[in-house]
């Protein structure tokens, strides 16, 4: 299938199954990486277009944030954090890179392109941005938006968001998302031109949807379950360990009062003192070393954050087939109803109520010719109703097909990243034992002097 | 004043100390143990010197009081070194097998005593009698009472607030068994103390509530002359050493009380983040049933966590077991220290007074009244005793600490060994490629 020309509107609809050229699972995602983002994405595209913006390899990264003040919408005074995004150029021959694009964008931004993205690609798992506000905090974090900590976990969180799409086979080819990282003007009237907004499915309609489906396709109805229980367990896995965070916290640092009283003791003591005094240094290392190593576990939090949000785009795909099929059932009935008014019409027999029979009965019957013009006009609607079904029976197979290879796609990512997760949190701990291990010893050594 | 106290023998010094493993120190005391334990030479001879003088007729127990050099103090000082080595010791007790009695009246427990001995003070070289708390506190006041002179050690707490604490606990029970064997550890350990009567009784008696009716009948005459002495002598000034030893007792008892609090708060937070991980790893459980290849690895995880737990767990209880009974019962030590330095700043106060009255009646007489002779040998006889004790318990108390302290390490390294043997026994689990499924 040939890819189209990107226009600047965007891509045309349905996406295609298999992105031209670009390479699908080999693609890592540099996630949460400080500084630059090492993402390679190359493109075969031989579509020459106007934007061979795929042909060489970039790298995009978050690389500042910085607090600005301006004017909101109502014209007050507001205060934001804008981020700078960095795009290289990556040349094949030298390796050098080039800084081909840069300019600021805001946190609302970002949301503005991910909507989009939602609407006119609802059969892909789209990524989730960092969280708005920070939650699942433990005493120590601050749950302020303004806080550096908080900035600066967002900004990883933000070029992961743009390296998932841009690694993405099918996301990484909009129009729209190219224009964010290098217009920086104008980029918003863009996007709204595009009537996305017009576009996206009602909650109402939605919600509808789920409850009055019939027959969805069982995989979408179990996928669906599974991620209101992923959402669900990594909840409340994130809320314990903000409070396992908050008590080892305590008590690492409570041993730091042991630095202080060992030492008041030491003076007091002549043989004993020296031991002491030492000892009481290292248990003052042991109760500072707890400040790094839960900053390290944040690292993790964020990733499992990521994938807890990401149950919720999950749960979009599902809905949009839900509606999908909906959509389907309700026409399908429709022309059902109305072949059988035809049948009716044309046997004479009337079987079931309606309007006309009522009427009828009430003021006489309708001529032939009457009859005749009706049958011809529900003829005409049932052939298009006919035409219809294919067409929304072929949208639904094709939104099948393309959200299922997503969704398989998504799979395999999860449990690549989540695994890596998992192995960097064993890694974290191991650390930690060691360090811990270390400093008992040192202490250990002191009392053994005394 | 004639002369002061008899040189105490060459000190073998701090550094061979420190090699040899504490009298009250178990198997772990290995450790602690620096370089070669043999002794060094002074030692041996400070060794045979006490051995000639524990076979005195009276046994070393404070009979004549006349010399400031009395063969107690003298012994005391001596046998500072000496109880290290086990070929000298001859007196052996162990509290053990403690058991429930369940009477109409009340419900009690008592410890098995199991002597071994080959002193002469015993009629058999074994004994094995059963006590009850009640009677080790009898012993204590009893020593007090005979032995004024002298540091007692301190017995574990005898009230238990009722409802928080179960005084029938294996915990419990086996705290208090600990801390009784030491008390009577020290008792044996100390020269003087180990020879007096109601400790010889205490040990060999089948029933010791009938002795306990005789009442003073053997209180010994030091004991009876320095408990008669009344308050209300005004001390003139303190000797330097004496008082240099109430503020430093002073001060370590405050520390103790500091560390005793932090300890208390360490375990009070480990408890709890105990009860958060008891939620944590479930968690992962939960996830991993949801799972298909992530199932394995989190499963895993959720089995790592709960064995840190059970670590933590083993952790806390160690220390609530074994570490802040000792501080509590130093802090005790210290407190009982104190007094005897109270009663030694009569003693003083007192033979300064009848001193003082003499020299006011301005009789020219060229020898001092036998009672101001008694007052000052009683005196210089208690300073005596009283230095021996505190340089004897200075020694006791450092390699207490050292063993408590670096039993504290130790626990902490153990309970991150665990902890790191189920993280890295997992990373080839997680890193395991999965079958697809």
């Amino acid at each position: 299938m040939e890819q189209p020309p990107l226009e600047p509107e965007r891509q045309l609809q349905p996406a295609p199954v298999e992105p031209l050229g670009c390479p699908d699972a080999e693609l890592e995602a540099a996630v949460s990486e400080e500084g630059e983002g090492g993402l390679e994405e190359v493109s075969e595209d031989r579509t020459m277009t106007e934007n061979n913006f795929w042909l060489k390899k970039i790298e995009i990264s978050v690389s500042e944030a910085e607090k600005r003040t301006g004017r909101n919408a109502m014209n007050m005074q507001e205060t934001y954090t804008a981020y700078l995004i960095e795009t290289r150029s990556v040349e094949h021959i030298d390796g050098q890179s080039i800084l081909t694009d840069s300019l600021w964008r805001r946190y609302s931004e970002f949301e503005l392109l991910r909507n989009y993205l939602l609407v006119f690609y609802p059969h892909i798992v789209v990524p989730p941005l960092p969280e708005k506000r920070a939650e699942f905090v433990w005493h120590k974090l601050s749950a302020d938006n303004m806080d550096p900590d908080f900035v600066e976990r967002r900004r990883i969180g933000l070029e992961n968001f743009l390296l998932r799409v841009a690694s993405h086979p099918v996301l990484c080819r909009d129009k729209i998302f190219y224009l964010f990282l290098t217009q920086e003007g104008n980029w918003k009237e863009t996007v709204n031109e595009t009537g996305f907004q017009l576009k996206a499915d009602s909650r109402l309609k939605a919600l509808n949807a789920t409850f009055r489906v019939k027959n969805p396709d069982k995989r979408f109805t179990e996928l669906k379950h599974y991620s209101d229980e992923l959402q669900s367990v990594i909840s409340h896995l994130l809320r314990v360990r903000a409070r396992v965070a908050d008590r080892l916290y305590g008590v690492y640092k409570v041993h730091g009062n042991y630095g202080r009283v060992f030492s008041e003791w030491s003076a007091i003591e002549k043989e004993m003192g020296d031991g002491l005094q030492s000892a009481g240094h290292h248990m003052d290392v042991y109760a500072s070393s707890i400040d790094d190593i839960l900053e390290d576990e944040e690292h993790y939090a964020d990733q499992l954050k990521e994938y807890l949000f990401y149950a919720e785009a999950l749960r979009a795909v599902c809905r949009k087939h839900e509606l999908m099929q909906y959509d389907l059932e309700m026409a399908a009935q429709d022309l059902a109803s109305k072949k059988q008014q035809c049948e009716e019409l044309a046997t004479g027999t009337v079987r079931t109520f309606s309007l006309k029979g009522m009427t009828t009965k009430l003021f006489g019957q309708e001529t032939p010719e009457q009859r005749e013009a009706r049958i011809k006009v529900l003829e005409e609607q049932i052939n298009e109703g006919e035409q219809q079904l294919k067409c929304k029976n072929l949208e639904g197979r094709e939104f099948v097909k393309n959200a299922w290879a997503d969704i398989e796609r998504f799979k395999e990512q999860k449990n690549h990243d989540l695994k890596e997760a998992l192995i960097s949190y064993a890694v974290m701990q191991i650390s930690m034992c060691k360090k811990g291990i270390q400093v008992w010893t040192n202490a250990k050594e002191c009392f053994s002097k005394m | 004043m004639s002369g002061g106290p008899p040189k105490a023998l060459p000190s073998t010094g701090p550094h061979s100390l420190r090699d040899m493993p504490h009298p009250l120190a178990g198997s772990s005391s290995e450790e602690a143990v620096g370089g070669d334990s043999t002794p060094s030479p002074d030692l041996l001879m400070a060794r045979s010197f006490g051995d000639k003088d524990l076979i005195l007729p009276n046994g070393g127990t404070p009979a004549d009081t006349s010399s400031p050099a009395s063969s107690s103090s003298l012994l005391n000082r001596l046998q500072l070194d000496d109880d290290i080595d086990g070929e000298t010791r001859d007196l052996f007790v162990t509290v053990d097998d403690p058991k429930k009695h369940v009477c109409t009246m009340e419900t009690y427990i008592t410890y098995r005593i199991t002597t071994k001995s080959t002193r002469v003070e015993f009629d058999l070289p074994e004994y094995s009698v059963r006590r009850r708390y009640q009677d080790f506190d009898w012993l204590r006041s009893k020593l007090e009472e005979s032995q004024p002179t002298h540091l007692i050690p301190p017995l574990p707490e005898k009230f238990v607030v009722k409802g928080v604490v179960d005084r029938f606990s294996e915990e419990f029970v086996e705290t208090r068994r600990k801390a009784l064997d030491k008390f009577l550890k020290r008792i044996t350990d100390h020269p003087v103390l180990s020879f007096n009567e109601h400790f010889n009784v205490f040990l060999t008696a089948k029933d010791l509530n009938a002795y306990k009716k005789q009442g003073m009948a053997l209180l010994s005459r030091v004991g009876e002359s320095v408990k008669h002495v009344t308050g209300g002598y005004k001390l003139r000034s303190r000797p330097l050493e004496f008082a240099a030893i109430g503020e430093y007792l002073d001060t370590f008892a405050l520390k103790l009380g500091t560390i005793d609090r932090i300890a208390q708060r360490i375990i009070k937070e480990e408890i709890e983040y105990l009860v958060e991980l008891r939620e944590y790893g479930p968690v992962y459980s939960t996830w991993s049933a949801l799972e298909g290849e992530l199932a394995e690895p989190l499963e895993g995880v959720s089995a790592c966590i709960g064995n840190c737990s059970t670590a933590l767990e083993e952790l806390t209880d160690d220390m609530t077991e074994d570490f802040l009974p000792v501080l509590r019962e130093y802090i005790l030590y210290s407190d009982s220290m104190k007094n005897v330095l109270k009663k030694r700043d009569q003693v003083q106060a007192e033979y300064e007074a009848k001193l003082e009255a003499v020299a006011l009646r301005k009789e020219d007489r060229p020898k001092v009244p036998a009672d101001v002779e008694k007052c000052q040998d009683r005196m210089e006889c208690f300073n005596a005793d009283l230095k021996a004790d505190m340089e004897r318990w200075q020694n006791n108390k450092r390699q207490d600490f050292r063993q408590l302290l670096m039993g504290m390490a130790d626990r902490n390294i153990q309970y991150y060994e665990k902890c790191l043997m189920a993280w890295e026994s997992i990373i080839p689990l997680l890193q395991e490629k999965q079958e697809a499924k």
